[in-house]
């Protein structure tokens, strides 16, 4: 049997990963970093759009700090999101954004004086202040009061994970690529490392460490059309799930992008439209400012997305061999524009689609729907990261459900929030790592490894016939049909019974190849089957949750309701035999809220039940407020909601003609 | 699948060989499929592996042109095969292999990530200062024209593609390649980075460096990012060339 | 006694106390430079040869003026032998730093011949000419510059036309030319590359643009040695029964 010892163990080599992974290496610790691919090809390089830091260099951004990027997080978040951990959040996203940028990271900056930029469809000509000249530039992206969201062209992602994953391997971080984690090993309620799958050769073995963290990104790929990669399966969330114990959070809350190119499902990022790209229908109309007059095609994702199938169905879509689509027209923003700033999706739709956005007129317009994008749920972690019932189990980035998004995420609040929480959960999990010491006998851990090889052994001896390719491609055509940006509770009840079918069914395939070595097909199988769980996750959580709320939409529940549903949706699996999780819920309380629950601005004002207690916790703000006799926003905000933050990461940001202010 | 009897069929012929597997043997298998409109060698190999093959290896990620994952041989030319339309072969008849300069997992798989680590490690790919950045201040500027000028070198994927087209590297193990060279250009031209040029000497002054680039231009030929090698790796020597 | 600095570098495989050698930076210019001189040489040599193409007199007169007639009356032939060692010297040292870069064994020709079967890419076929022709001219100009440089006295519109043509020696030319007009070709428009000269604002159009003059610089140079040789060859054979007679001055 192998076993491999280590300080700090970290599943998954995305931003989130790396980014703790330093953390724990900076205070001398052994670091492991396992991931299924090559870390520097993680999906953390896919985000083409930007990162959002409240920098306030550009004009366009002056007036930002963290607390109007803390109020857009929270209005974005449809109230959902834990204000303890936005308050974190934005507090340390400039600090991260300043390390990125002393790694290396070549953000676009800031260049001397008048340029030209397009705002709503029109050309205008906004003019930099000298004292922010070559300081990071910003760009506009949805649901954010100010230009926030930094970038390189349309490569952020890429660029910042390889400054991180370059970060890594200069402070000795050891990568081990090509492993899987398929279970986790645990004892009485802690967390003891990871039983790992060797794509390789196949072997398994068991990984031991004192803190064990997983940072293995989103569950996208359980639906049939999605931006994410094809190792968005959501694993790293399954595996902890199947402990029994761990607790995941708010699974039903998955956005929906509005503009992936059709067919390939590949994003044409936010920045087409934050740059003033305009989406248009069959009859190249431009419907967006109907629906939404004030914020048009940049108004939040989840409606976006709604208003666009929205008009599909009114029959404005445009027919194609692989159903309604839209146009996205970037041809106005010009083609030195387009190739300078949005080279990749150029390069994107031509690859794809032999289709030349910056190609004047008709031509040049792009075919998008809403797809899948983005998970806001997961393993649901308490503001340190750990987990909220197993020890030594932590979790961050796309994975966790720590939970920053609530049911619905900003555009460019991800990847900031994957090194964010490498920073801040990196040092709550460094520090536990320090102070454990590893408390386990090998018998724990040969048991779990036997469990998994008996496992994988069952596995081929099933000999139902069954595909297991097909009941994968059937679960991701009902997530699609059923569990997507338009929810009923028919539907919804539907789809949770098929998916336990096919859960059964799983014990009815076989696989051809008996090989335990490289096995593609077995992969699969066991694969799935996690898939399904999560699956079954989203879909009963969407089921029982009778509302709408940010990217949650019920059709048959219009209405945000705070009265009944200002809670956290939490799945858990306790029994391995059970074919359905368990859910029960977590009242978030407003009284404990810096910014307590209000209309979000989209769509008409009744479409909420308030909760009285929204307007009592207003009260006792103003009240605070008075009595403070300051207006000094710090002394504020520490009065409304207390946060820790290590190390120097609660210090005041510096900002350009405002000092600390 | 083909509504229309107008959808041609195309061969995809895949090189199959496990070196695990003791009694595995190089071959090539062939397989016929009906193509789609707009079908990608991602779409193809996916619908081989789920329909007539699920034992067949091959690695592909973001599907999408970013990652650098999914690098292949296609009738002869080294490239990203999820970037890759299959109407552009006029016969329909497409050979795959896997990247050679690489070990080889099975299949169309090899491992390029343990590489370019390696790489990476060795070419100190990151910034080097005596500089303590104060994360609570303000950042350092730096000239547009400058950052996006890295950018452009930092947009390299690892695809590997530069090297599996070099003669030289195919030669000469130890060669780093146009990756490398690139990258190290892309740490000289980094107002960040306070290396000397005598620094960089260490790295890739000698004949498994800029030395050992024999011009052969395959790596500019090929690289999906389109990248500037052929005049980075120009630069490179000649800052190189005159160090002292 | 114990050289505490090169154990260590026997032991770890690193010097760590001095720098790391600047000598393949010198020998890759030196290569570039030989190279560069060499190419420049054989533009000039070829032009040289092809006064014969205007006429026995003219190629006389240059003759001549090479051998420094205007000075030393009579012209002085050593002259051509101190140039012919000179050029040698590069030649040898040219080839001699060249040969780094062959395949350095069989497996490693092999790869590279495989690759380049697989690849068909244009500048990674023309390497395999680079070192094709290099190998021959190894051989064949170390002889015809021995020639020169030995008997620096035989070169004239009779002497030098009985050579290729009676001497048998114009199918070695004709070899060493293809070889060096297509080795200098290339040559060059490696250089032009690898230092980067005519990169300007577009370098991907203008390497297509250098490719393309080289290609056409080639061709010239080949038809212009291929009616230099022709003319040899008919002067030779016109000659064949004079052989051994020297050309006479027309008039002075
Ligand atoms: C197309 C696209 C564009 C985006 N653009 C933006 C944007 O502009 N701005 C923004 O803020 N966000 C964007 N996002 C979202 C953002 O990219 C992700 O949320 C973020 O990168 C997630 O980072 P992560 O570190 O949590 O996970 P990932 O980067 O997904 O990394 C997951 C890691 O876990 C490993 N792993 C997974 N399972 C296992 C297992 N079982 N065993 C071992 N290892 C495993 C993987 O190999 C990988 O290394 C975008 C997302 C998509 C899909
Ligand atoms: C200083 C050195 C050299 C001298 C003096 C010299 C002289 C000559 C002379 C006199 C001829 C005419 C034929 C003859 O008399 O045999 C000739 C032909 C030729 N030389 Fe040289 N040569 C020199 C160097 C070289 C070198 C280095 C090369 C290439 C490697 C070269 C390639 C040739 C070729 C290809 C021809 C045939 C020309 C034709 O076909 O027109 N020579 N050279
Ligand atoms: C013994 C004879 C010769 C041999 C073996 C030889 C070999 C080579 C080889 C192998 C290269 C390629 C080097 C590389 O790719 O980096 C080369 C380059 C070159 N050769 Fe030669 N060569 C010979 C003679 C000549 C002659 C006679 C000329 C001039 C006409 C010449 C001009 C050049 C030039 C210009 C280059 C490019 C230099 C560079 O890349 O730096 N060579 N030679
Ligand atoms: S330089 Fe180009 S070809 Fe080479 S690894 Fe980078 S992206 Fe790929
Ligand atoms: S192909 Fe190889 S030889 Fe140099 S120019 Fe590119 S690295
Ligand atoms: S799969 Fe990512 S580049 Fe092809």
């Amino acid at each position: 049997m192998k076993i491999i010892y280590t300080d700090a163990l970290i599943v998954g080599g995305g931003l989130a990963g790396l980014r703790s992974a330093i953390a724990a290496r900076e205070k001398g610790l052994d670091t492991i970093v396992l991931s299924m691919v090559p870390v520097k090809r993680s999906h953390s390089a896919a985000a083409q759009g930007g990162m959002q830091a409240s920098l306030a260099n550009t004009v366009m951004g002056e007036g930002d700090n963290e607390d109007v990027h803390f109020a857009d997080t929270v209005k974005g978040s449809d109230w959902g999101c834990d204000q303890k951990v936005a308050r974190m959040f934005v507090t340390t996203a400039p600090k991260a954004i300043r390390e990125l940028a002393a790694w290396g990271v070549p953000w676009s900056r800031i260049g001397k004086g008048d340029h030209t930029v397009v705002i709503n469809g029109k050309k205008e000509t906004i003019t930099e202040k000298d004292e922010s000249y070559g300081l990071i530039n910003a760009r506009d992206f949805g649901g954010t009061k100010k230009w926030r969201t930094c970038y390189t062209s349309d490569a952020t992602g890429h660029t910042m994970l390889y400054a991180v994953a370059n970060e890594a391997l200069r402070r000795d971080v050891e990568i081990h690529d090509k492993k899987e984690a398929i279970s986790v090993i645990h004892d009485s309620g802690v967390c003891h490392g990871v039983i790992v799958r060797d794509l390789i050769n196949g072997e398994l073995s068991a990984y031991v460490a004192r803190g064990t963290m997983i940072a293995t990104g989103g569950y996208g790929r359980i639906y049939k059309q999605s931006t994410n990669a094809i190792i968005c399966k959501g694993i790293g969330t399954a595996i902890a799930l199947e402990t029994g114990i761990v607790e995941l959070g708010n699974m039903e809350a998955v956005q929906f992008h509005p503009t992936p190119i059709v067919p390939s499902g590949i994003l044409l990022t936010e920045g087409c439209r934050g740059d003033g790209g305009v989406l248009r229908d069959k009859d190249g109309y431009r419907f967006m400012p109907d629906y939404e007059p004030e914020k048009k095609e940049l108004a939040s994702r989840d409606v976006v997305s709604r208003r666009m199938i929205e008009h599909i169905r009114k029959g404005k879509g445009v027919k194609s061999p692989y159903g309604d689509h839209l146009w996205l027209d970037i041809s106005i923003l010009g083609r030195e524009h387009i190739e300078k700033n949005l080279r990749d999706v150029q390069d994107i739709a031509i690859s794809f689609n032999g289709i030349d956005p910056a190609d004047e007129g008709e031509k040049g317009w792009m075919p998008v729907l809403p797809m899948q994008h983005y998970s806001m749920g997961g393993i649901r972690v308490k503001p340190t990261g750990e987990s909220t019932t197993m020890r030594g189990l932590f979790c961050a980035g796309e994975a966790a459900c720590w939970d920053l998004h609530g049911f619905n995420r900003l555009g460019g609040n991800s990847v900031s929030e994957a090194v964010v929480s490498g920073m801040i959960v990196g040092e709550y999990f460094t520090q536990y790592c320090e102070e454990t010491h590893l408390n386990t006998n090998t018998s724990v851990i040969e048991a779990h490894l036997q469990a998994q090889i008996d496992y994988l052994a069952e596995i081929l001896e099933r000999d139902g016939g069954l595909n297991i390719f097909d009941i994968k491609d059937e679960m991701r055509t009902i997530m699609q049909e059923k569990v997507g940006i338009f929810r009923n509770g028919d539907d919804l009840l539907d789809a949770v019974h098929q998916l336990e079918d096919l859960l059964k069914k799983t014990k009815e395939i076989t696989v051809e190849s008996k090989s335990m070595g490289n096995n593609p097909g077995l992969n699969e199988v066991y694969r799935v089957t996690k898939m399904l769980k999560l699956a079954l996750c989203v879909a009963k959580g969407a089921l029982q949750r009778t509302e709408s709320r940010g990217a949650h939409y019920r059709e048959d529940y219009p209405k945000r309701d705070d009265m009944h549903w200002l809670k956290r949706t939490i799945t858990t699996w306790p029994d391995t035999a059970d074919t359905l999780p368990t859910v029960h819920y977590e009242e978030i309380d407003i009284l404990e809220m810096e910014m307590p629950p209000a209309f979000r601005g989209y769509g008409s004002k009744d479409s909420l039940i308030p909760n009285p207690l929204s307007a009592q916790r207003e009260e006792e703000i103003e009240q605070i407020k008075k009595s403070l006799e300051t207006v000094n926003r710090f002394t504020v905000q520490e009065a409304l909601l207390d946060f820790a933050l290590p190390g120097n990461l609660k210090h005041k940001n510096e900002r350009v003609g405002v000092g600390y202010a | 699948m083909p509504e229309n009897e107008n959808y041609r069929e195309i061969e995809i012929t895949v090189f199959r060989y496990n070196p695990q597997d003791k009694t595995s043997k190089p071959e090539y298998q062939t397989y016929t499929l009906t193509e789609t409109p707009g079908m990608t060698l991602y779409i193809a190999l996916i619908q081989i592996w789920s329909k007539m093959d699920h034992d067949l290896s091959f690695d592909f990620v973001c599907r999408a042109g970013i990652c650098g994952s999914c690098s292949m041989v296609v009738n002869g030319k080294p490239r990203l095969a999820c970037k890759t339309r299959t109407s552009e072969f006029e016969d329909g008849k497409i050979t795959l292999l896997p990247l050679p300069v690489f070990k080889h997992i099975k299949d169309l798989s090899v491992d390029t990530g343990n590489w370019m680590n390696e790489m990476s490690k060795n070419l100190e790919s990151w910034i080097h200062t005596q500089e303590e950045t104060d994360l609570s201040r303000i950042e350092k500027p730096v000239d547009p024209a400058v950052a996006e000028e890295v950018f452009e070198l930092d947009r390299c994927i690892e695809c590997g593609i530069c090297l599996a087209s070099c003669s030289t590297k195919v030669m000469r193990e130890d060669f780093v390649g146009a990756v490398g060279l690139n990258r190290v250009a892309r740490f000289q031209l980094d107002p960040h980075d306070q290396r000397t040029d005598e620094d960089f000497y260490e790295l890739v002054g000698d004949e498994n460096g800029v030395f050992g680039c024999m011009s052969l231009m395959g790596c500019e030929d090929h690289c999906p990012k389109n990248l500037p090698l052929q005049t980075k790796i120009a630069y490179m020597r000649r800052k190189m060339v005159k160090v002292k | 006694m114990l050289n505490r600095e090169y154990v260590t570098e026997l032991l770890t495989g690193k010097d760590t106390t001095k720098h790391k050698s600047r000598m393949p930076a010198r020998i890759d210019f030196l290569q570039s430079v030989s190279g560069l001189l060499l190419a420049l040489f054989i533009l000039f040599h070829l032009v040289f040869e092809g006064s014969i193409l205007l006429g026995k007199e003219a190629m006389y007169r240059l003759t001549k003026m090479f051998e420094g007639e205007p000075f030393i009356e009579g012209g002085e032939p050593l002259i051509i032998s101190v140039l012919a060692f000179i050029i040698f010297a590069l030649f040898i040292l040219h080839a001699g730093i060249a040969l780094r870069k062959f395949p350095s064994s069989y497996r490693e020709y092999r790869r590279y011949i495989e690759h380049k079967a697989l690849l068909n890419h244009n500048d990674t076929n023309l390497w395999y000419i680079q070192i094709t022709t290099g190998f021959i001219m190894f051989f064949l100009g170390s002889i015809h510059l021995y020639m020169m440089m030995t008997q620096p006295e035989n070169i004239g519109p009779y002497a030098s036309s009985d050579r290729i043509y009676s001497d048998w020696m114009w199918p070695m030319y004709l070899v060493l030319l293809i070889s060096v007009v297509l080795h200098a070709g290339i040559g060059v428009y490696r250089l032009i590359i690898k230092w980067g000269w005519f990169d300007g604002k577009d370098p991907r159009g203008n390497r297509q643009r250098s490719r393309k003059i080289a290609k056409v610089l080639v061709g010239l140079y080949l038809l212009l040695g291929l009616a230099s040789l022709g003319t040899y060859m008919k002067i030779g054979y016109e000659h064949q029964n004079d052989y051994g007679k020297r050309y006479v001055e027309q008039k002075k």
